[in-house]
């Protein structure tokens, strides 16, 4: 199943705002991206143009990808309110 | 010296609700801040408590714990090149562990502990923790409350000990190919793995649990898979190390969706989860105790794997109950900062015991045979006897000497990985 659907099944109350920001100017450097290959959510993307491209919304706030990135570029805070499981 | 109350508890699962428990049947006014809006709506977990703290943390009410079923079948099985090998242990009389969603489970448990007495605030969000005049304040979305004694059992991630600068994350390396980044013995991310979870929708056959421990079929990534029946369902699931997904082509979800497919169970997912897993070396765990502070559960890296079981739930109720009865003395003693008498009463239980004990055995999990060499091997020799051809037979010590040979491995070596399983 894609890993979208996957996700579509938690109920997950997303912020208006991101709770994670990244430092373009380290990511924009990095060539192996560790930070999108940890996160099971899918949360982080390479993009060729905008280099690396968050999509806080996905987040599981498993707190991975704050100890993934060995460049110290990701800030992490848990948002108020995101994800509640139904049978964890 | 004025304070809201005499402990605040930051993180409402396992090990937070077992401390507060605990400390309002000491007399003490607790508060427990959840960031979830009910407890365990944020919590995962593999999916089997060994209940034996549980037992004693609730006694007679443990026979209403929402359980799934009691674990009575143990299997490991190894996947290698096609090839599967497969053992089974089963003990009808068995009871000493079931499965588990924490969902449920830890809701019923908060409430009671609410019915004990103890103020658990939901939706809470600790934003900083800092020390003032010689107490905590503990800040929030809700506030802050000002407490002689912080309680942390924020999980894994533990952000209470990062506020208050007890662990750093100090990840600034310098930009290079990260597998030799990876080979830094202080690499952040090998104190960690990753747990992704599935839920299933399937009924299991019978009433008797099984857990499963799945070997290979994580690629080349560092870890293993489980497999838990439920009374109405199935937890199914990775636990991978992170340095070792870093150093891998293949993304940690994708890794998931090809470990269902292969595990081949059939049913519609029900919810899809991920959860940090503390992964720390024995002597490299987290300090537990500070001024005002003391740390318990995941975030203070209680996981226990020895090869046969895994734990990381009643090491957490345990050191909660522990962080309890601390937790009185300190206020008694009105010296604040002096919370040693945590750690000592750890060393006294079995939870420092056992992890101690584990950590010879948790060494292999770091090492490349564990994970790669030793399965093969295992599926190289069992092959070998089942196979016959015009060659002559070897005897199975002989094909056993050859599969290490073949390996490049020396019998020292073998031997002495051996000796730290058994």
């Amino acid at each position: 199943m894609e890993l979208i659907k996957r996700l579509g099944l938690n109920k997950n109350e997303v912020g208006n705002e991101s709770h994670i920001t990244v430092n373009l100017d380290i990511c924009k450097n990095c060539i192996d991206k560790p930070c999108t290959k940890v996160c099971p959510a899918g949360t982080y993307e390479a993009d060729k143009e905008k280099i690396l491209i968050v999509h806080y919304e996905r987040c599981v706030e498993c707190g991975a990808a704050l100890f993934a990135c060995p460049y110290g570029s990701l800030k992490f805070k848990y948002p108020e309110k995101g994800i509640s499981y139904m049978y964890g | 010296m004025d304070y809201d109350v005499d402990v605040a508890i930051v993180g409402g699962g396992l090990s937070g609700i077992s401390a507060a428990i605990i400390a309002a049947k000491n007399g003490l006014s607790v508060i427990v801040l959840e960031r979830g809006e009910y407890s365990g709506s944020k919590n995962v977990s593999g999916g089997r408590m060994y209940i034996h703290s549980l037992k004693r943390l609730m006694g007679n009410k443990f026979k209403d714990a929402p359980l799934e079923l009691p674990i009575k079948k143990e299997t490991f099985e190894i996947y290698n090149k096609g090839r599967k090998t497969t053992f089974s242990f089963e003990n009808k009389e068995k009871e000493d562990s079931y499965s588990i969603l924490r969902s449920k489970f830890d809701r019923w448990l908060a409430s009671e502990a609410e019915n004990n007495g103890v103020t658990i605030s939901y939706s809470t969000l600790v934003t900083n923790v800092r020390r003032e005049n010689g107490i905590m304040v503990v800040e929030s979305n809700r506030g802050d409350i000002r407490t002689p004694l912080v309680i942390e059992s924020d999980g894994a991630a533990s952000f209470v000990s990062r506020y208050m600068g007890l662990s750093k994350l100090d990840m600034n390396y310098k930009m290079e190919n990260i597998k030799n980044i990876s080979k830094n013995d202080n690499f952040i991310p090998k104190n960690f793995m990753l747990g992704i979870k599935e839920i299933i929708d399937k009924k299991p056959e019978n009433e008797m649990g099984e857990a499963k421990t799945v070997l290979g079929l994580s690629g080349d990534i560092k870890g293993g898979g489980f497999v838990y029946t439920n009374k109405d369902s199935y937890s199914i699931g990775l636990t991978l190390k992170i340095d070792s997904i870093e150093t891998n082509d293949i993304k940690s979800y994708d890794i998931m969706e090809d470990y269902r497919e292969k595990l081949g169970i059939d049913g519609k997912i029900l919810e899809y989860s991920a959860h940090l897993i503390p992964f720390y070396k024995y002597d490299y765990l987290p300090k537990r105790y500070d001024d005002n502070l003391i740390v318990t559960g995941d975030a203070a890296g209680f996981l226990l794997n020895d090869g046969f079981t895994i734990r990381g739930m009643d090491l957490a109720i345990e050191s909660g109950m522990i962080a309890g009865n601390a937790a009185k003395k300190i206020i008694d003693s009105k010296d604040y900062s002096d919370t040693y008498i945590y750690e000592k009463m750890l060393e006294d239980s079995f939870v420092l015991k056992d992890l101690k004990t584990a950590s010879r055995i948790s060494s292999l999990f770091g090492n490349e045979r564990t994970f790669n060499v030793y399965p093969s091997m295992i599926s190289n020799l069992i092959d070998t006897m089942f196979t016959v051809t015009d060659n002559p037979r070897k005897n199975i010590k002989y094909a056993l000497m050859d599969e290490i040979k073949n390996n490049n491995i020396s019998y020292f070596t073998v031997i002495n990985d051996l000796l730290k399983v058994i």
